[in-house]
C-alpha cells in the first residue's frame, strides 16, 4: 500500500509539476461567497466570451473559504497580495469594510450606467465605482407549504404575525455573524421600529425559534426539508431556486424589508488586473447577465425582462418570473424602510455582539423567563375571572413585560413575576 | 549513538518549530493583543477566566466530550472484545466497516443523519404514516443526538485501540485466572480489561480531544453554548471586532493546553504501574477463543447492531446520491444519475489533489512519526515530553486556527503557500498525532532486547533499525497508516482556507456542492463516491495486512 502510494504520489508529483510549467495561460480569479450555481455559470459564459473575443483559453478559478466574513478575512491574509482578481459577490457592508483597509480599487465596467444609483433608499453601486451590484435581492422569509398546511397554519406574512403563539418552535434563523442577511433582518427591526422596540422584538422572536441553524443556506436546507417550516432571513432568490428543483417552498416579502445589492468589486493588487477589467465589463453586459440569471440570481440591469430571457431560451427566467410575478427585478412593489447605510455599516459590530450577548448567549433564559411570565399571565387571567382583585399583580407583570422585552433583564424580570404570582395568592 | 540521537532531535525540533511553533506563535502573539491600545499583555485571558460563559461552554463540552467517551466505551468494550478474541467470520469487513462515518466531514455524516432521523426525517415519517406518533420525536436536536452522531464516528478509535490491547495480552495470564478458577466476568475484570489499560487511553484521548475541535456538529443540531462553536465563531465570523477574534484564539489556547494537560496527566498517573510482563510469547492473534454456540450468535447479533448503526450514514448518501427531491417522504420516489453527471466532470481532478495531498501528507508522516516516536520511547533526550505535548495539542486545535496561521505565516516572507506543498504540509501537521500515537505505541510493543541483541552483535544503530525494528514494527504501523490517510483525506477546515484555484479536494468539492440548490444528492453523490474509494482502499489494506487490521493499531503489549 505504501509503495503503490510513494508511486501515485510520483506521478501526481509529475502531472502536477509539468501541468504548471505549461501553464502560461490567461488567468482569472475570484474570490467570495456565492453560491456554485453562480459560478459555474459565469465560469461557463465567460470562458465562451473570452474563446470568441480574443481566440484564447482563459483559466479561471474561483475560491470560497466560507461565508463572506472568512472571505473578507482571506483577502486580509494576502496582505495586499491577492490570490485572486475580483470580489465576487457579498452587500454593501462587506465591501464598504474592504473600502477602508484598502483592499479595493475602482474600476467602472462599461454598462454601469444600466444599474440604477439607488432603488427603495438604499444603494445600488457606488458613486466612487469601488462596487457595484450585480444581482439585487430581497430580505425575505422563508416557508414550507406543504408543512404549514399540515399544521394548519397560514402563512405569517408580516414580523408582528411571526410573533403569533401559534408559530412558536416552527421558526429558524442564523446568528447574525453567520449571515449578513440575517445581520440585515436585525438592523431592519432595530432601524424601523425604534432601537428599544427592536431589540424587544428581537427577544420576542427568539423565543419563537425552533433553533439556530449554521447559517442561511442551512436555513433553506432545513425548510426545503420540513425540519422547520419557517426560516427567518433568506436571499430572495433561494426561494426562487428550491422552487426550481421541486421544493414546497414559497418567499414571503415582509412588510419592512431592505434591498441587498449583490456586488462585485476590484481587488487591489490584482496579479490579473486586464482580464478583470475585461470580466467586469462582461458581467454587465446583457450576455454576462444572462449568465447571472442561469447561474440563479437575478440580474441587475434595468433593461432585461425576464420574458425577453425565456424566449432565449433561458430555463431560470421563467422561474424566477413566476418568483416575483413580475418581469423584471425593478418592477417589484416592496415596502422598503428608510435604510442608513453608514449607520449600518458604522455598528455593524455592536449589532452583532449585542445580539450575541443579550440574546443567543442567554437564549434559554431568555425562553425560560418568558414562559413564567405567560404563565403567570395565565394565573392572574383566571383570577380575574373569578372576582379577584388582581390590580397589584397585574402592574407587577406589565413590569415583568418591560423588563424581560426593554430591559432584558431576564432575572429581574422572573422575580417580579413570582412577586406578581405572590402577590395573586396572598390575595391583594 | 548519543550525537545520532541529538541529530535526530534537532532535526524534529526543527521541524515542529517551522511547521508548528512558527505559525502558531503568529495566533499566540494575537492572543496578547489588546485590540484597543495595541498593547500585549495578559487581559484577554484575564477577561476569558472572568467571563463565566466561556466556562459554561467549556463544562458544557467536558461534559459532551466524557458522554461521547463513555458511550463509545461501552459500546466499544465488547466489540473490542470479541474481535480479539473470538474466531468469528467477516471481521475484517467489520473493521473496515466501523471506519466508514469518520471517513466523512462531520457535516455530510450529521446531515445524513437529519435525513434519517430529522422531525420530518425517514423514521418520524414511517412512524407519522403508521399512525404510532403523532407528533414527531426528537431524536437529534439537543445532547444525547451529539452524544449519539459524535459516538457513531469515533467507535472505531476505542474498538481499534482496545482489540490491540487485548490482543498484545499474554495469553497464559488469562490462563493461569482460569486454572486458578476465576469466571469469564471476574477474569475480564481483574486480568483482561486492566492490562489493556494503556491501550485504551491511546484510543481515549482521540475520542476526548474530538468534540473540543468538531464546531459544526453542534450548530447543525441546533445546540447553542459548546465551546468549539463559540471560538469559531469568534475566529471565523468577526472581522472589524478584533477583541473577539482574539478571544476566540484565547479560548482555543485555553481549551487545548487543559485538555492535553489532562490527557499527558492521567497517561502519567496509568504508567505509574506496570504493564508488562516477563514472557513475549503472544502469537500475532494473541489468544483466540471458540465461544460456546449462545455467545457466538450473541456477538454476530451485535456485530450486526453495530454495521447497521454505522451503515446509516452511508446507505443515507447512496440513497439521496441516486434520487432527487427527497423529502418529506419516506423513501426517495424519483431516481436518476443526474447528480452523478453533475459532478462528473469535477471529481476526477479532486480526488487526484485528494490522494496526492494525503498521500504526500502520508510520506511526511512516516519520515516524521516514526524517528518522533523513537526519540520518545527509546532515548532519554531532554524535551522530549515538550515535543509529545506540542503534537499532541495539534488534536484540540480548530482547524481554521491553523488554516489562518498558516496563512499568516507562509504567504508572505516565507512564501510556502504559493505551492501546492502547503495543503500536504497542513494536512500532515494537523493529523500527525494519529500517526504519532500509534508508532509511539507500536514501538514500545517491541521489546527493546531484540535491538540490543542486534547492536551487540555488532550492527550499527540504522543497520538494526531497518533490518531488526522497521519489519517487526511494520505490521503494527499498517494501521496507523490507514488511520492518519483517512484522516487527512477527510480535512477540511484547515483545506478550506489555504486552498488556492486547482487544488479544490473532494471535502471542499462536497462543500462547495452543498451550496448548490437545494439538492443535497449532489454533495450526496460526491461524498457516496468518497466512501466508496476509501472503503476499497481499506479492503485493499486489508488484503495485504490480513488479520492485523484489527489487532495492530495504536497498541502496546508493555507499558503504553
Amino acid at each position: 500500500m505504501r509503495k503503490r502510494i510513494c508511486f501515485l504520489s510520483l506521478v501526481f508529483l509529475f502531472m502536477v509539476l509539468t501541468s504548471e510549467v505549461f501553464s502560461q495561460q490567461e488567468k482569472l480569479g475570484w474570490v467570495g461567497p456565492v453560491y456554485k450555481e453562480l459560478s459555474d455559470s459565469l465560469m461557463k459564459g465567460f470562458k465562451e466570451y473570452y474563446k470568441r473575443t480574443y481566440n484564447k483559453e482563459i483559466a479561471i478559478t474561483f475560491i470560497r473559504p466560507g461565508g463572506w466574513p472568512v472571505c473578507v478575512d482571506k483577502v486580509r491574509a494576502w496582505k495586499g497580495k491577492p490570490d485572486a482578481d475580483v470580489f465576487l459577490g457579498a452587500g454593501a457592508p462587506a465591501f464598504e469594510v474592504m473600502d477602508k483597509e484598502g483592499l479595493l480599487i475602482p474600476y467602472r465596467p462599461k454598462d454601469w450606467d444600466k444599474i440604477p444609483s439607488r432603488w427603495g433608499g438604499m444603494k445600488v453601486k457606488d458613486e466612487r465605482f469601488i462596487w457595484t451590484c450585480f444581482s439585487p435581492w430581497i430580505v425575505t422569509n422563508l416557508y414550507n407549504e406543504r408543512v404549514l398546511k399540515a399544521l394548519q397554519l397560514p402563512p405569517p406574512k408580516t414580523w408582528n404575525d411571526l410573533l403569533n403563539p401559534i408559530y412558536r418552535g416552527y421558526i429558524v434563523q442564523t446568528l447574525p455573524y453567520a449571515s449578513g442577511t440575517q445581520h440585515e433582518v436585525i438592523e431592519i427591526t432595530l432601524q424601523s421600529m425604534g432601537e428599544k422596540e427592536g431589540w424587544a422584538y428581537q427577544r420576542y422572536l427568539a423565543a419563537q425559534l425552533e433553533r439556530f441553524s449554521t447559517g442561511s443556506v442551512d436555513t433553506t436546507h432545513m425548510v426545503s426539508r420540513g425540519e422547520v417550516p419557517i426560516g427567518i432571513a433568506q436571499p430572495q432568490m433561494n426561494a426562487m431556486s428550491a422552487r426550481a428543483d421541486g421544493y414546497p417552498v414559497r418567499d414571503l416579502l415582509p412588510d419592512k424589508t431592505i434591498l441587498v445589492p449583490e456586488s462585485v468589486g476590484l481587488l487591489k493588487g490584482a496579479p490579473n488586473e486586464g482580464n478583470a477589467k475585461i470580466f467586469l465589463d462582461w458581467l454587465f453586459s446583457v450576455e454576462g447577465q444572462r449568465y447571472v440569471l442561469e447561474g440563479r440570481y437575478f440580474p441587475a440591469r434595468t433593461d432585461i425582462k425576464f420574458s425577453e430571457m425565456e424566449k432565449q431560451g433561458v430555463a431560470m427566467a421563467k422561474h424566477a418570473r413566476e418568483a416575483l410575478g413580475v418581469d423584471s427585478f425593478w418592477d417589484l412593489k416592496v415596502n422598503f424602510i428608510e435604510y442608513d447605510l453608514n449607520l449600518a455599516t458604522k455598528r455593524w459590530d455592536e449589532v452583532n455582539r449585542y445580539y450575541e450577548y443579550e440574546i443567543y448567549r442567554k437564549w434559554r433564559e431568555l425562553k425560560s423567563s418568558l414562559a413564567l411570565i405567560e404563565e403567570v399571565e395565565g394565573e392572574i387571567a383566571t383570577a380575574k375571572r373569578r372576582g379577584t382583585n388582581v390590580a397589584r399583580a397585574e402592574s407587577r407583570i406589565k413590569e415583568a413585560r418591560n423588563l424581560f422585552a426593554y430591559d432584558g433583564d431576564y432575572a429581574a424580570a422572573r422575580l417580579a413575576a413570582t412577586e406578581a404570582r405572590q402577590l395573586l395568592v396572598t390575595g391583594r | 549513538m548519543q550525537r545520532g540521537n541529538l541529530l535526530i532531535s534537532t532535526v524534529l525540533w526543527a521541524v515542529v518549530a517551522l511547521f508548528i511553533v512558527y505559525p502558531l506563535s503568529f495566533l499566540l502573539v494575537e492572543s496578547l493583543k489588546n485590540a484597543e491600545t495595541q498593547q500585549y499583555g495578559l487581559q484577554n485571558y484575564i477577561d476569558f477566566f472572568k467571563d463565566p460563559y466561556y466556562l459554561k461552554t467549556f463544562v458544557n463540552t467536558l461534559v459532551l466530550s466524557l458522554l461521547v467517551l463513555l458511550t463509545t466505551t461501552l459500546f466499544g468494550l465488547p466489540l473490542a472484545y470479541m474481535i480479539s478474541r473470538y474466531r468469528l467470520k467477516g471481521k475484517v469487513i467489520f473493521t473496515a466497516l466501523i471506519l466508514l462515518p469518520i471517513v466523512l466531514p462531520a457535516y455530510a455524516g450529521a446531515f445524513s443523519l437529519i435525513i434519517l432521523f430529522g422531525k420530518m426525517g425517514v423514521i418520524n415519517l414511517l412512524l407519522m404514516d403508521l399512525g404510532l406518533v403523532a407528533k414527531p420525536i426528537n431524536f437529534l436536536y439537543g445532547v444525547h443526538g451529539l452524544v449519539f452522531v459524535q459516538s457513531i464516528h469515533l467507535l472505531p478509535f476505542i474498538v481499534l485501540s482496545l482489540s490491540a490491547g487485548f490482543t498484545n495480552i499474554d495469553p497464559s495470564l488469562e490462563e493461569a485466572s482460569e486454572v486458578e478458577g476465576a469466571s469469564g466476568i471476574k477474569r475480564f475484570f481483574t486480568i483482561t480489561l486492566p492490562l489493556a489499560t494503556p491501550n485504551y487511553l491511546a484510543g481515549a484521548v482521540l475520542v476526548f480531544l474530538w468534540p473540543f475541535t468538531d464546531w459544526l456538529t453542534p450548530l447543525i443540531f441546533g445546540q447553542t453554548d459548546y465551546l468549539p462553536s463559540i471560538s469559531y465563531i469568534n475566529i471565523a465570523y468577526h472581522f472589524t471586532d478584533m477583541h473577539r477574534k482574539y478571544m476566540g484564539i484565547v479560548s482555543v489556547v485555553v481549551s487545548a493546553v487543559i485538555c492535553v494537560s489532562i490527557f499527558l496527566l492521567s497517561k502519567a498517573w496509568v504508567e505509574r504501574k506496570k504493564y508488562t510482563s516477563l514472557s513475549k510469547g503472544t502469537t500475532l492473534e494473541g489468544r483466540i477463543i471458540y465461544p460456546p454456540i449462545l455467545i457466538q450468535i450473541g456477538s454476530y447479533l451485535y456485530m450486526l447492531f453495530i454495521a447497521v448503526l454505522v451503515l446509516l450514514i452511508p446507505v443515507v448518501l447512496g440513497l439521496s446520491a441516486f434520487s432527487r427531491r427527497w423529502v418529506l417522504q419516506p423513501f426517495p420516489t424519483y431516481w436518476t444519475l443526474e447528480n452523478f453527471k453533475l459532478i462528473f466532470i469535477e471529481t476526477p481532478g479532486l480526488l487526484k489533489n485528494s490522494l496526492l495531498f494525503s498521500g504526500t501528507a502520508l510520506l511526511f508522516g512516516i519520515a516524521f512519526g516514526l524517528p518522533a516516536a523513537y526519540l520518545i520511547t527509546r532515548t532519554h533526550t531532554t524535551g522530549k515530553e515538550a515535543l509529545d505535548f506540542i503534537i499532541t495539542l495539534m488534536l484540540a486545535f480548530p482547524g481554521i486556527a491553523l488554516g489562518v496561521s498558516y496563512l499568516l505565516a507562509f504567504w508572505e516572507g516565507i512564501p510556502l503557500a504559493t505551492h501546492w506543498i502547503i495543503m500536504p504540509l497542513s494536512l500532515f501537521v494537523r493529523r500527525l498525532p494519529y500517526f504519532l500515537r500509534m508508532a509511539h505505541a507500536s514501538y514500545l510493543q517491541l521489546d527493546i532486547s531484540l535491538e540490543e541483541a542486534a547492536e551487540v552483535s555488532g550492527a550499527s544503530k540504522l543497520y538494526t533499525f531497518f533490518t531488526i525494528s522497521l519489519p517487526l514494527l511494520l505490521k503494527g504501523l499498517f494501521v496507523g497508516v490507514v488511520m492518519f490517510f483517512i484522516m487527512a483525506f477527510q480535512e477540511i477546515s484547515t483545506a478550506i482556507f489555504l486552498y488556492r484555484g486547482g487544488w479544490e479536494t473532494l471535502p471542499i468539492g462536497i462543500y462547495l456542492n452543498w451550496h448548490r440548490g437545494m439538492e443535497f444528492g449532489i454533495a450526496g453523490a460526491m461524498a457516496f463516491f468518497m466512501i466508496v474509494i476509501i472503503f476499497v482502499l481499506l479492503l485493499i489494506v486489508a488484503k495485504i495486512g490480513g488479520g492485523i487490521l484489527g489487532a495492530a493499531w495504536g497498541s502496546s503489549g508493555g507499558r503504553y
